[in-house]
């Protein structure tokens, strides 16, 4: 079932592990880490103060909080390093006998990841619809140029104005997909047994290992990959934009860029927003206001001016960039666990005794690929 | 005989009991009622003065000279005074002096109590504007009330200084108290020569100062007792080499003992800390009109009492208990993440630090423990609060780490044999306030987060001009709010039950009921939180859901409480230390509990809610449920977790003390409360012509919850007597002092390490239910999913 236990063997808290020995052993980083979240939490919020940038010297501070964090997750490695399978605690009572503990700590802690993003979506139902959309309220014609109305813009919208908008999103839900995948070859790579391995790849049994290895931080690589694509595509689509090759330009609009959303003014700060779609000009009417809306009929009949409306847009922004940079969060942890889990493997670090650590980051990835599934239609498509 | 005996004495114990309670509020402790004329001026006319009044004094000297006489010229200026046709009735004056003597000159001015007043009354009573005495064709009665300004002479003393009291009115001289009618107060002080000894008045003490200093010497003293530890353990290895590996062993362990040892250390420091916040804003609430704390202190006493409370002292102080206990009891070695264990603690103290920076930099959160939305996204709100959120961010994350490990630990870890319903009953309530809590706390995480983003970079989840809804943070807030409270009684009900089936020496009443009620209560938990937003504009629909979902609870409730009953009913109760405290919690938590039942009742509601009777409730469920639960859960665990025998003697007189101190503290608040005196107010004025206000008689009953609050906190102090008493000269304990069964009991006292060797790990003897019913259908069509890995034979 598991190592000895020699609770008399002190290992040094900075690590590495002997696992032989297995548990309790004593470790730095609980409290390094613990200070290091502290640090990053109280410089953050002296950088910014209620949206005004204060102290831009603090970052100095949140940089510190990061590497006190990134050496607490170190010594956190460095014990964990050597950890081969030799101490894997199972389950002793029902229903769990035999079953990893790591493995029904995994399922529990994806329990409470679940309610936070039921409690993010909550927020974003309860403001989708309890706030008049923006579109609706252009239509109605309930609105004067120069004042400001408050409604809900869904980034939907905006990112609906031509498929390249979409691009971007639509590319990171298939890296996402492919990376569940290449993390499930990992795992299937990892476990199979030595024989079957030899057999498979037509090697000399002596040679597995050194293949093996290889082969798993290949895997484990490319799921890496495609999470710092998503990431990348991710903060292109927020801040960058890009620009349309020429021949497609036909395709967009005439446009021969993509601007940020950031830059087309879908922003937290912005307190009046203004998109093409609201420009009621009178000389160009009828282009984006179809004729039988409210809006069509007063500026006919004389008794509305058209002109721009202004729509107060932050919290529909506050919640798009939220809910899913709290997404984004979660694609950042899990890869922070791979560039660990990639060095490991290239190191010979996992095999068929312990093939189910990667198995159980699998359980967490899978997690996060089918949160961004929701994600993705109803923040972007709908 | 006997029996009928002892039934009329506790019969006249009862009736003198409620006598008292009911005749003591007529024992004022002042004749003239606290805040008399001399103190805060004439309060006839207002309960609030009016800065449109402006009171004086001409003829003071900068300094005086000894035994020298003064003319003091007494005026005043504004209010509605002299807006009558009517020239008299223009207003009057109290003048107080600290020393000296005051000695009238005009005929229209007294000396009384060795205060200067105006004299007589006017005598106009058909209000024509002549003087009835005129009218009469007598000689007129100079009335003092016809003058803006009075003359007195006052002799000054020999030395020290003197402060003058100056209360002014000025009406509108109608003859009729009105509202119109305005008063204000002034004060000056001169000094004079020094007597050898200097008499110089002390500067007011500025409570954060206080505080402040208290928190760093509690700090120190916990410090000293750290390095007291380490001494008594080795007095000959007193040196850096011996105690720098000794230190790195406690930050580093990851032993559920030592952890558990943390959380307690955690626990009690700031259990003191927001006791001391107690005393201060007791301070400040002991007499009307108090101006110890200001408005804007007293916010953040009160917010950081409740969090520091709830927060740092309870949450710490149970997972000190779980994490001691529930391996034992289940007969694991250690928890499931023993590493993941010790990163639950240390975020708490992290945590607790940035929580804490507000009160260093006197700027703390303001917001209440609620933190309600718009205020605490506002500009207005203390910068302290943005650090008050951090700090409650790195607690979710705390809270969330905690729920994996005992889920993980209760759900798999149990020894063979024990299966879920052979578990001890405080292991069933651990898993039950994990399991609500684990579910309900990352909702607050979410809206924590948003408001820590609102707050800095400026998103608008609650910002109201750009459509946020602050009732969306009600909603996070209390769906985790409401769980919450039941998670820090919850485990107390759990201590209780173990402690009254040992004292009843037999096992519990009703095991099975005792768990379906708990789990009942966690299930509950999650659609009763409405009730905490009635007056918040709720869809009349839901409020009627909510009301009746929270009558519910005490269903559940009320099965345990007659299960405990039952349970010392057919056992034979012996009463030591921990019994005593679990029949106080048994009294005191009813209590708390059909107060409870007053706040589901929508009516009701609308007229307690935010009066001291919520404060008294709540307290008596927190104090009285969930702190006299973990006492006695501290006097039956001790001796386990120290090895030693705790003093009896000592036990007994703290539960009396604070037993008794603490009914005085709570129970007056319930009749403050349904006369109408408001909670989160930071004084209160006694008048009868205000609504706030609370009457004269009613008065008294703060300075007596006042005096019950320091007695109190201090009676808790034999308690920490007592454990460094027993840590240092404690008689040795045996494996099983009590007669308890479960599995704590059979390893030695204090445990070994690991607690049960995991090569043969114990089996259960004795229990509540049969085996053969284990596991359980549930359970076996459970397993029956579940695939057991197959590397089993890779690894060895």
């Amino acid at each position: 079932m598991s190592g000895d236990h020699d609770y008399e063997h002190h290992i040094e808290p900075w690590g590495p592990h002997d696992w032989s020995h297995g548990a309790p052993h004593n470790s730095f980083a609980p409290l390094v880490m613990s200070i290091g979240f502290g640090v990053f939490l109280y410089t953050f919020a002296n950088i910014f103060v209620m949206g005004e940038l204060v102290d831009i010297s603090s970052m100095a501070g949140v940089m510190l909080g990061f590497i006190i964090i990134t050496l607490g997750l170190m010594i956190w490695w460095r014990q964990d390093m050597s950890f081969d399978g030799v101490y894997e605690p199972k389950g002793v009572g029902a229903p769990f006998r035999n079953i990893d503990l790591r493995k029904v700590a995994m399922w529990i802690f994806l329990m409470s990841e679940m309610m936070v993003f039921t409690s993010l979506f909550s927020t974003y139902i309860r403001y989708r619809l309890g706030i008049q959309n923006c579109e609706e309220l252009f239509l109605s014609g309930e609105w004067v140029e120069g004042t400001t109305v408050t409604c809900f813009e869904p980034a939907a919208h905006l990112i609906a104005s031509s498929w390249f908008h979409l691009a971007p999103g639509a590319v990171n839900t298939f890296a996402l997909i492919i990376s569940s995948f290449t993390i499930v070859l990992a795992l299937k790579t990892a476990k199979m047994s030595n024989k079957k391995y030899a057999k498979k790849y037509n090697i000399d049994k002596s040679d597995v290992d050194a293949h093996r290895s290889r082969k798993v931080g290949v895997f484990l690589g490319s799921t890496l990959f495609l999470a710092t694509l998503f990431l990348t595509l991710k903060l292109i689509e927020w801040f960058i934009g890009f620009p349309t090759p020429g021949p497609l330009t036909e395709l967009n609009h005439g446009y021969d860029s993509i601007k940020s959303l950031y830059s087309e003014g879908y922003t937290i700060h912005a307190a009046a927003y203004t998109n093409v779609h609201y420009d009621a000009d009178p000389t160009s009417k009828y282009f984006h206001i179809p004729a039988d809306s409210a809006l069509a009929m007063m500026m006919d009949a004389g008794t509305h001016p058209g002109g721009v409306m202004m729509a107060d847009i932050r919290v529909s922004a506050s919640t798009f960039y939220v809910t899913t940079g709290t997404h984004g969060v979660h694609v950042f942890a899990g890869m922070v666990g791979l560039s660990y889990m990639t060095f490991k493997a290239l190191r010979g670090g996992y095999g068929p005794s312990n093939a189910v650590s990667i198995e159980y980051f699998g359980l967490y990835w899978h997690f996060v690929d089918l949160v961004w599934v929701l994600v993705f239609p109803f923040f972007y498509l709908f | 005989m006997m029996k009928r005996r002892s039934f009329i004495q506790t019969f006249a114990i009862l009736v003198i009991v409620g006598l008292a309670l009911n005749l003591a509020p007529e024992a004022d402790s002042l004749p003239s009622g606290i805040g008399g004329q001399s103190e805060k001026g004439c309060i006839c006319h207002g309960a609030i003065p009016d800065s449109g009044v402006t009171p004086s004094i001409t003829g003071l000297p900068d300094t005086f000279t000894a035994s020298t006489t003064y003319t003091l010229t007494v005026s005043f200026t504004g209010g509605p005074s002299g807006t009558d046709a009517n020239p008299m009735n223009l207003g009057g004056f109290n003048l107080a002096a600290s020393s000296g003597t005051l000695e009238a000159i005009d005929e229209w001015v007294r000396v009384e109590n060795g205060e200067a007043v105006h004299n007589g009354i006017d005598d106009d009573a058909n209000n024509d504007g002549v003087d009835d005495a005129v009218a009469a064709g007598g000689t007129p009665i100079t009335s003092g009330n016809d003058f803006t300004s009075w003359t007195v002479n006052w002799t000054s003393p020999e030395s020290g200084s003197t402060t003058f009291n100056l209360a002014v009115n000025s009406v509108n001289g109608d003859g009729v108290a009105s509202a119109d009618d305005k008063w204000n107060t002034m004060s000056v002080s001169v000094s004079g020569p020094s007597s050898g000894v200097a008499a110089e008045p002390l500067e007011p003490a500025d409570p954060f100062v206080v505080l402040a200093t208290l928190i760093i010497v509690s700090g120190l003293l916990l410090g000293i007792v750290i390095l007291y530890t380490f001494y008594r353990a080795n007095p000959d290895g007193f040196s850096w080499e011996a105690f720098a590996p000794w230190i790195t062993e406690w930050l580093t362990s990851t032993d559920h003992k030592k952890v558990g040892t943390l959380y307690f250390l955690a626990g009690f420091f700031f259990l003191g800390v927001g006791g001391i916040m107690a005393m201060l804003i007791r301070v400040q609430l002991a007499v009307p009109g108090n101006d110890f704390l200001t408005q804007d202190q007293y916010n953040q006493f009160f917010t950081m009492h409740g969090t520091v409370m709830i927060f740092l002292a309870a949450m710490p102080l149970i997972n000190g208990f779980a994490n001691w206990l529930i391996p034992l009891q289940i007969g694991a070695a250690d928890l499931a993440l023993p590493r993941i264990n010790a990163m639950s603690f240390w975020l708490q103290p992290v945590g607790a630090l940035l929580i804490f920076t507000g009160i260093f930099s006197g700027a703390a959160a303001d917001t209440g423990w609620t933190g309600y939305a718009p205020y605490i996204v506002s500009e207005t709100a203390h910068s302290g609060t943005t650090m008050w959120v951090a700090g409650q961010i790195m607690l979710v994350a705390s809270s969330t780490l905690t729920g994996i490990n005992f889920l993980t630990t209760i759900c798999a870890m149990r020894a063979p044999t024990m299966g879920w319903m052979q578990m001890p009953l405080f292991t069933w309530s651990i898993f039950v306030a994990n399991l609500m809590l684990f579910i309900s706390i990352p909702a607050w995480g979410v809206g924590l987060i948003q408001v820590y983003l609102d707050r800095t970079i400026g998103t608008a989840f609650y910002h109201v001009a750009s459509g946020g809804d602050p009732l969306l943070w009600s909603h996070l807030f209390w769906y985790f709010g409401h769980p919450e409270v039941y998670v820090v009684i919850v485990p107390a009900f759990g201590i209780i039950s173990e402690v009254i089936a040992t004292s009843a020496r037999r096992s519990v009443f009703g095991y099975r009921s005792m768990v379906y009620a708990m789990a009942g209560i966690g299930i509950v938990a999650f659609i009763v939180y409405g009730h905490h937003m009635f007056t918040s504009g709720m869809s009349p629909t839901l409020r009627f859901v909510t009301m009746l979902t929270t009558m519910l609870v005490a269903v559940p409730t009320g099965i345990k409480i007659f299960n405990w009953l039952k349970t010392m009913h057919k056992g034979s109760l012996i009463y030591r230390t921990h019994t005593l405290w679990a029949l106080g919690f048994l009294v005191t938590f009813t209590l708390g509990g059909i107060s409870g039942m007053f706040f589901p009742s929508l009516a009701m509601d609308t007229h307690l809610h935010e009066t001291y009777f919520v404060v008294a409730h709540f307290h008596y469920v927190f104090v009285g449920g969930t702190v006299f639960g973990m006492f006695a859960g501290i006097y039956y665990w001790f001796p386990k977790m120290s090895g030693k025998m705790m003093d009896e003697n000592w036990g007994l007189l703290h539960f009396l003390t604070a037993f008794i101190s603490f009914n005085g503290i709570f129970w007056p608040m319930h009749k403050l409360g349904v006369m109408g005196m408001a909670r989160r107010h930071h004084t209160w004025f006694v008048s009868v012509d205000e609504y706030t206000n609370i009457p004269a008689e009613m008065a008294s009953w703060n300075l007596f919850i006042s005096v019950s609050a320091f007695l109190f906190f201090f009676s808790n102090f034999i308690l920490i007597g007592n454990m460094i008493k027993t840590i240092v000269s404690g008689k040795k304990a045996p494996a099983d002092p009590w007669g308890g069964w479960s599995f704590e009991w059979m390893c030695t006292s204090p445990p070994p390490t690991p607690s049960f060797d995991p090569h043969n790990l114990p089996v259960l003897h004795d229990a509540n239910e049969y085996h053969e019913e284990e596991p359980g259908k549930f359970a076996q069509w459970f397993t029956g999913l579940m695939v057991p890995e197959d590397d089993s034979e890779v690894s060895h």
